[in-house]
């Protein structure tokens, strides 16, 4: 269970996030649609603590965070609670794909190495990439070093994995590969909070969805409700834009 | 005056003698500027109150001053300081026991430290802020961060200004010579005025000082290609 209680976050005097609150149970996938500059970035950022909440609580589990008072100690247990899927994939350039994986396991976990690399093979496995174990991000595709990104992201066993429009830096062809992982460890019951323009995806994974515009939270329910029955004027708005055909889907 | 080209290769052994010196003042002065280089870059880099505003004097007075003038500040204003606080601590220690190949060692770690500072700052810059956030993102500490991810890739992206740092030193080393030591360079002369045959002498170092560099520039390239592999695309 995580639980986000009135995150607040300003950029100078432009407030980005307004008391956001959101709680998303275990094993729940929460798609974030929203125009751009709507905070959704922004949102997921303060969850991974690589933003600065100007107020509010983080609850995960039995751990809790004023993110106004946050310490040292406080930021590093929520990051290792959490897990970021990049959209521009930011892989350690200069380490393997299986390095890539490792990495947190060896330094942050202090895994013994031989039980780090057993477990980062069989992850980048998982994502298919088990032929690609020692290349390095600048010889593999988008889309597979979006999957190590998110073998990376699984390494640590977090409760939530947080992503960031995945799939949007990717050539359109790449993006099928991708979504398709995406949607594969949503189904073993990994907690995710996903921001993606991919509203046919959005409409398969999540349990909910959860429209933001103005860094407030304006609507959300299941897939069903906000795509076919929204209630809020900028929620059509948005899907009309978005979803052209949409008119005569509904 | 007539060339004597066999003298070239009589001077050139010489004149060999003196290549522990210059290359012990090359070393030590690479490493230790190297060591405080990277202090410097990190203390500005972190925007570390009080110490960034003096590594920022530190590296503009440095680089806006010529190294044989560092040199001669160091070797006139050192003992002054020593020898001023030994007498009010009462310590034995005399400034007339640092041998002259101190000072260059001294001096020359503090001119190479401001000018690789810019370097390593300058490679620091080059690594993504992405990947930083996403070694943040599973729980890396800064300090594991700048270890790990960040220092790694600056470096490999600073070798190749760093060998020019190295040439550098290797050829402003032969400042030495103001203060009495016997360089490469001061050998040449040596050699030179014993046997008045200026040219030669001087080729003979010339000649000495390329080879140092080729092999350095050598030692460079392969270095680089070996840290340098993950650059490299191929499919993508
Ligand atoms: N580091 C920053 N400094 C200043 N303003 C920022 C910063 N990051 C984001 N903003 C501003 O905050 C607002 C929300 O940005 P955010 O990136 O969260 O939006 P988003 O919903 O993710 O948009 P997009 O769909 O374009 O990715 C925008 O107006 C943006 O300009
Ligand atoms: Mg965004």
């Amino acid at each position: 269970m995580i639980e986000l209680k009135r995150i607040s976050k300003s950029f100078g005097r432009h407030r980005v996030l307004q008391d956001i609150s959101l709680s998303v149970k275990t094993g729940e996938v929460v798609v974030i649609l929203g125009p751009s500059g709507s905070g959704k970035t922004t949102l997921l950022r303060c969850v991974n603590y690589l933003e600065k909440p100007a107020s509010g609580e983080i609850a995960i589990g039995d751990f809790k965070m004023d993110c106004s008072q946050a310490k040292r100690g406080d930021i590093l247990r929520l990051r290792r609670k959490t897990a970021m899927v990049f959209q521009q994939y930011n892989l350690f350039r200069h380490k393997t794909a299986l390095e890539n994986v490792m990495e947190a396991l060896l330094v942050v976990k202090k895994m013994p190495a031989a039980e780090a690399r057993s477990r980062s093979v069989a992850l980048l496995e998982k994502v298919g990439l088990g032929g690609k174990l020692d290349e390095y991000p600048s010889r593999l595709s988008g889309g597979q070093q979006q999957r190590v990104g998110i073998a990376r992201a699984l390494a640590l066993e977090p409760e939530v994995i947080l992503f960031d429009e995945p799939t949007s830096a990717l050539d359109p062809e790449l993006v099928g590969e991708v979504l398709e992982v995406i949607r594969d460890i949503a189904r073993e019951g990994i907690t995710m909070i996903v921001v993606t323009h991919e509203m046919g995806f959005a409409r398969d994974v999540a349990n909910r969805v959860v429209f933001m515009d103005g860094g407030v939270v304006v609507e959300e329910g299941t897939p069903d409700d906000v795509f076919q029955h929204p209630q809020e004027e900028r929620t059509k708005q948005f899907l009309r834009r978005i979803t052209p055909e949409a008119n005569w889907v509904i | 005056m007539q060339l004597d080209p066999s003298f070239i290769w009589t001077a050139f052994w010489q004149i060999f003698r003196a290549i522990p010196t210059t290359l012990s003042i090359t070393v030590v002065s690479v490493l230790l500027g190297f060591a405080i280089g990277t202090v410097t870059a990190l203390v500005r880099l972190y925007r570390v109150p009080v110490l960034s505003q003096m590594a920022s004097a530190y590296v503009t007075f440095i680089r806006g001053t010529p190294m044989l003038t560092h040199l001669l500040l160091i070797y006139f204003g050192l003992p002054m300081l020593i020898d001023g606080l030994a007498e009010s601590f009462g310590w034995s220690f005399r400034s007339v026991s640092i041998p002259m190949i101190g000072f260059a060692y001294i001096s020359f770690s503090i001119t190479a430290g401001a000018y690789m500072s810019e370097v390593v700052r300058a490679g620091m810059q080059a690594v993504d802020r992405g990947q930083v956030e996403a070694a943040h993102s599973v729980g890396m500490t800064s300090f594991q961060a700048l270890r790990r991810i960040s220092f790694p890739q600056a470096l490999a992206a600073a070798l190749p200004n760093l060998a020019n740092s190295v040439i550098g030193m290797l050829h402003g080393s032969t400042l030495a010579f103001a203060v009495s030591v016997v360089d490469i360079n001061a050998q040449a002369q040596i050699v030179a005025s014993t046997n008045w045959k200026f040219f030669e002498a001087y080729l003979a170092a010339a000649l000495i000082f390329w080879g140092l560099t080729a092999l350095i520039e050598r030692a460079a390239a392969l270095i680089e290609k070996r840290v340098g592999a993950y650059n490299r695309g191929g499919v993508a």
